[in-house]
């Protein structure tokens, strides 16, 4: 052991690697047969993997998460509305123009995504499993508070550990419209009006210029829309597509998809029309 | 981050049949945040020479002055235009002189020789090491992107139209694939009897 | 003595305390494009493994048939590739046995993204792209992130000259920026010499890109295999 501490390797655990090819199969995919339990990192604090950034060669490895976001959800009258854009980068590299942000977790319930993007895909896709379980064992759909508190207690267990996610639980229940933030510091907040990601600053300017309790539904989902858009166009982490969610007492429906290229252009022209009256 | 990179740009030069092209992204910004969409970047320095300068923006605007003082003193002396060829070693030599500290641009230049109507482009790094291609050449944020594109859509011998046309399409679709630069962009086409200058339609996200 | 004055006086020099950090992770290059039609799919990658400036092989397959309708393209630390290749396939055997079908590629891309989630504090420095047929035979590409982000796509580059080539195919093949054109359906021949193309050019300026092309080629009757040689410096 002398040598291993020399060469610095005292962190590094010493597993007993099994010769049985079905043990090693079971060690290497441990999350299948329960979702959380993650392979711990043969070092001691998980959020150090930054130490590791650089290869034999001494040289700078790129590993690059997608990341970078504006969404945003808020409470009106007629339900909820979150917007979303859909640029994923990887550094300045821009990974995605076309992910989906908003998880359909079921038919009453969606999740934004903002932050690391398998963070939060992979814990909503947990999250759909045990809301599905729920309603399977009381038969009745899970409550969006209930549902949130779940998720935030799920990532309050990696707390410290570098997960990065800050999402959004939207759906309507029992006591109607419901909107919640939960992040991967383990906040949970119910509130009207949320926006988060990197573009969130432009996006609230906008959006609470325009918000009022009794919107109507196309002036909400306008509102959404336009938020994002302008949050695009400002952040150069945001971008894509404007995809527009609605929640009523029937479910959540997706109103429509709309590339911030032609809405550009198309705010120009309604601009410019507005200036020759 | 680098600061090469604080602002984000993307530049493109390329060598056409008795033509050059230089093209540019309007981005103006601070890291994520987009403060301008009209920022120039490329500047007229003789009837056929154009230089553009991407990097740190503060140091985009010092240079072109420097390099304007530079080259008005070398015309007012010699009493003839500079040549693209002069210019780059000129442009060489300032950026040289802060080699322990120096400027964030990495130039771009392109243009007609003044006399024998050569096209002629070349790019350097940010302490003056001139590279002068057959080709194309490209800088700024984007630079890997458009290294891609160039190197797949140039060929030997375009004529003005489909010079104008392979540079805006390896511009635009390059830095659509870069978050830090876009928003707009503009494409110089120097001949010897013409200069055309269009901006161009782009996303603006 | 400092190991500043060494350097200015090497006659004076005396040996000091040196640190060396050991790395789990080794970048060993390589790009994969994979690009979708209504009834195929192509794969391509690459044959160089290096590390920084030496290269280990010109001959390196980086490409992972799991079954007559998947393949996996696997670029970044080759070490991690293999072992999770291994436990890919390791776990569609079980599968297999376990259902008496063989995996479909949508499941085998969503099982993917779990396996390299599960490394999530530690994880596969792999850059992955799938590419398949889907239950109704329709080609499909799946991309990843290093910790198991998934996106089904149409066309993707990937590795260390994914920057490079991925504009590209945004042109050609997403039409992006062109004006009055009628996107018309990819035949294989178009797709086959925009693969080699764009590797073309990725070779040119990529130091840890060439040497050959290794295709594979995914339709309904099979895998079919192709090379095509690159630059070699």
């Amino acid at each position: 052991m002398a040598l291993a501490e020399i060469c610095g390797l005292q962190d590094f655990d010493n597993r007993k690697f099994g010769n049985n090819l079905f043990d090693d199969i079971g060690q290497y995919s441990g999350n299948f047969s329960h979702h959380i339990n993650l392979a711990a990192p043969p070092f001691g604090n998980p959020a150090d993997l930054h130490k590791f950034n650089k290869d034999e060669a001494g040289r700078k490895l790129k590993i690059n998460f997608d990341h970078g976001t504006t969404t945003l959800g808020f409470r009106y009258e007629g339900g909820v509305i979150l917007a979303v854009d859909s640029r994923a980068t990887g550094g300045a590299f821009i990974g995605s123009q076309t992910m989906k942000k908003i998880v359909e977790i079921n038919d009453f319930l969606l999740g934004t995504l903002a932050g690391g993007a398998a963070d939060c895909v992979y814990w909503d896709r947990v999250l759909s499993k045990q809301c599905r379980m729920y309603e399977l064992r009381n038969r009745e759909r899970i409550s969006v508070a209930a549902a949130s508190k779940l998720m935030a207690n799920m990532v309050y267990n990696y707390k410290g550990m570098g997960l990065s996610m800050g999402m959004m639980l939207a759906g309507w229940d029992k006591r109607g419209p419901q909107l919640y933030y939960v992040d991967s510091e383990g906040s949970r907040i119910p509130g009207k009006v949320f926006s988060v990601g990197s573009g969130s600053v432009y996006a609230f300017g906008v959006l609470d210029s325009g918000y009022r309790w009794d919107l109507k539904d196309e002036e909400a989902q306008e509102l959404g829309r336009r938020s994002i858009f302008h949050a695009t166009h400002r952040d150069a982490y945001s971008g894509g597509i404007v995809r527009v969610y609605h929640i009523t007492p029937n479910g959540w429906v997706h109103i429509d998809n709309n590339d911030c290229t032609d809405m550009y252009y198309k705010y120009q022209e309604e601009k410019k029309a507005e200036e020759g009256k | 981050m680098s600061i090469l990179s604080y602002n984000g740009s993307a530049m493109v030069a390329m060598k056409g049949d008795n033509c050059v092209s230089i093209a540019t992204d309007k981005r103006f910004g601070i890291q994520g945040q987009t403060i301008s969409i009209e920022f120039p970047k490329v500047f007229q320095m003789g009837p056929h020479l154009y230089v553009g300068l991407p990097g740190l923006a503060t140091d985009t605007q010092t240079v072109v002055e420097k390099l304007n003082f530079r080259k008005n003193l070398y015309e007012l002396k010699e009493n003839r235009r500079i040549s693209p060829k002069v210019f780059a070693s000129m442009v060489s030599n300032l950026l040289y002189e802060k080699r322990f500290g120096p400027f964030f641009v990495e130039p771009v230049i392109a243009g007609l020789d003044p006399i024998t109507a050569e096209p002629y482009v070349c790019n350097m790094d940010l302490i003056g090491c001139i590279n002068e291609p057959e080709d194309f050449v490209v800088g700024g944020t984007a630079s890997a992107q458009l290294f891609g594109m160039c190197e797949a859509l140039w060929e030997p011998k375009l004529k003005p139209d489909d010079l104008f046309e392979t540079t805006s399409q390896a511009l635009i679709n390059a830095f659509d694939r870069d978050a830090m630069s876009g928003w707009g962009a503009t494409v110089y086409i120097i001949e010897k009897d013409k200069i055309t200058v269009k901006d161009l339609k782009t996303r603006m996200d | 003595m400092t190991a500043e004055v060494n350097s200015y006086y090497p006659d004076y020099a005396t040996e000091t305390p040196k640190q060396f950090q050991f790395s789990p992770y080794a970048d060993n290059g390589g790009s994969v494009v994979a690009i979708a039609g209504d009834d195929f799919v192509i794969i391509g990658a690459d044959s160089r493994l290096s590390t920084g400036f030496a290269i280990y092989t010109r001959d390196q397959n980086k490409l992972f048939s799991l079954s007559k309708s998947t393949v996996l393209g696997c670029s970044g630390c080759w070490c991690d590739a293999l072992t999770l290749t291994r436990i890919l396939s390791a776990r569609m055997q079980m599968y297999e046995q376990e259902h008496n079908k063989v995996m479909a590629t949508p499941a085998v891309a969503q099982m993917l993204s779990t396996m390299l989630y599960y490394k999530r504090f530690f994880p596969y420095y792999v850059s992955n792209i799938l590419a398949g047929l889907d239950t109704d035979g329709k080609g499909c590409v799946y991309s990843y992130d290093p910790i198991g982000h998934c996106e089904k796509a149409t066309y993707k580059a990937g590795g260390s000259a994914g920057a490079l080539l991925q504009p590209l195919l945004d042109n050609q093949i997403g039409l992006k920026n062109m004006q009055n054109v009628t996107p018309a359906p990819l035949t294989l021949e178009k797709a086959l010499a925009l693969l080699k193309d764009v590797f073309i050019s990725a070779a040119e300026r990529d130091i840890y890109t060439g040497d050959k092309v290794n295709i594979n080629i995914i339709t309904k009757d099979g895998i079919k295999e192709d090379t095509f040689e690159l630059r070699k410096d």
